[in-house]
């Protein structure tokens, strides 16, 4: 998919969830989902297989996703399945939430951590960054067991990397 | 034959005369028991020099060609003869000289086998020992070469157990409270704008 077709899909997104007045919890449930499907590889086969009809790839999203998510979500990945788009789910989310961003005057703080934070970590991991960066921050979180401990965070193009992951890389590349 | 005749013709020519012949009782017409009578002398001489004069005018010739042709037979045998003879000597001598190149011949050439074998006797003993000069280099160096190896192996393996150790000892130690304790700590720094970033 070219990315004006990207740039589209997101638009269209993002029109659908701030109509519903539902944007905050859409943009963070898809972008939950986004991370899902990148770091699953059997859901990414299934959504994108085109053998398997665009009908029973929605089923799948609303058993996946009905009753966890707002309907407004579900409606949304069920219609990008649907039309054969699915392997461009993170793209679209990710200019989705770079769009919600900017609609609120913020920038995208990305975290990963290998368990998940409480809310008050997450306010407070906020606003350090905040105040590290000195940007207006829409904080998204990540558990990625693959960091092994710590937190790495992605503000724009700076990278934050305090992660055991990197330490156990580096110690791995001094032997 | 022919004496016998001429004194045949001798008797009809005494007869002819008229003047008898003695019988003695064994054809004789002489009387003396020792010698001819004279006439029979004369004319047996006289036959005889006839007869021999017949064979020196008649047969001397020949015989003299024959007696030549065989003196020049002979003459010729002995000059080839000597001609063989000198051929003979010749081919003898120069068989003594081929014997005598041949035995320098076989000498040289066994000289010069016994110079190339010593040359290629020093060649083949410089070779070995070249050889064998390379061989204890290469044999240095792959040593040199295995146990360097050897080390780098270990090495890999010492980082590679070390590796396995370190992640299993920290997936271990890695409970709920060290990850938040992490958290935390990353949170603090961060806030504190000393946050590790790359």
């Amino acid at each position: 998919m070219s990315d004006a077709q990207i740039q589209g899909y997101a638009r269209a997104l993002f029109e659908v969830a701030r109509a519903d007045g539902t944007l905050d919890e859409v943009e963070d449930e898809l972008f939950r989902f986004a991370r899902s499907y990148e770091s699953s590889e059997e859901l990414r086969n299934t959504l994108s297989d085109e053998q398997i009809p665009a009908e029973k790839r929605q089923a799948i999203i609303e058993d996946l996703l009905g009753g966890k998510a707002t309907a407004t979500t579900t409606q949304l990945v069920s219609m990008v399945v649907g039309s054969g788009k699915a392997r461009d789910l993170p793209a679209i989310v990710d200019v989705l939430v770079k769009r919600a961003s900017s609609a609120k005057q913020l920038d995208t703080a990305q975290v990963r951590t290998a368990v998940a934070l409480t809310g008050d970590q997450e306010a407070r991991l906020k606003a350090a960054l905040e105040n590290a960066t000195g940007k207006s921050l829409n904080l998204k979180t990540i558990v990625d067991p693959s960091v092994v401990g710590g937190v790495v965070a992605t503000v724009g193009d700076d990278v934050i990397d305090d992660s055991v992951r990197t330490r156990i890389d580096q110690l791995k590349a001094r032997l | 034959m022919i004496a016998t005749q001429l004194n045949a013709l001798a008797s009809g020519l005494i007869q002819a005369e008229g003047k008898p012949v003695p019988n003695d009782g064994l054809g004789s017409t002489s009387l003396s028991p020792y010698f001819a009578p004279i006439y029979e002398v004369l004319i047996g001489g006289a036959a005889t020099l006839i007869v021999f004069a017949a064979l020196y005018k008649f047969a001397w010739p020949s015989i003299a060609g024959a007696m030549r042709a065989r003196t020049e037979r002979i003459q010729n045998d002995l000059d080839s003869s000597a001609a063989a003879r000198s051929a003979a000597e010749t081919e003898a001598a120069e068989i003594r000289k081929s014997l005598g190149d041949i035995e320098g011949e076989r000498t040289r050439l066994f000289a010069d086998a016994d110079a190339q074998a010593e040359t290629i006797l020093e060649e083949g003993r410089a070779r070995l020992a070249q050889e064998i000069e390379e061989l204890e280099a290469k044999a240095d160096s792959d040593m040199a070469s295995a146990m360097g190896r050897g080390a780098e192996d270990l090495r890999a393996d010492i980082a590679r157990f070390s590796s396995q150790a370190i992640e299993s000892s920290i997936h271990a130690t890695l409970d709920d409270a060290k990850q938040q304790q992490l958290i935390e700590s990353f949170i603090a720094r961060v806030g504190a704008g000393t946050g590790a970033s790359s």
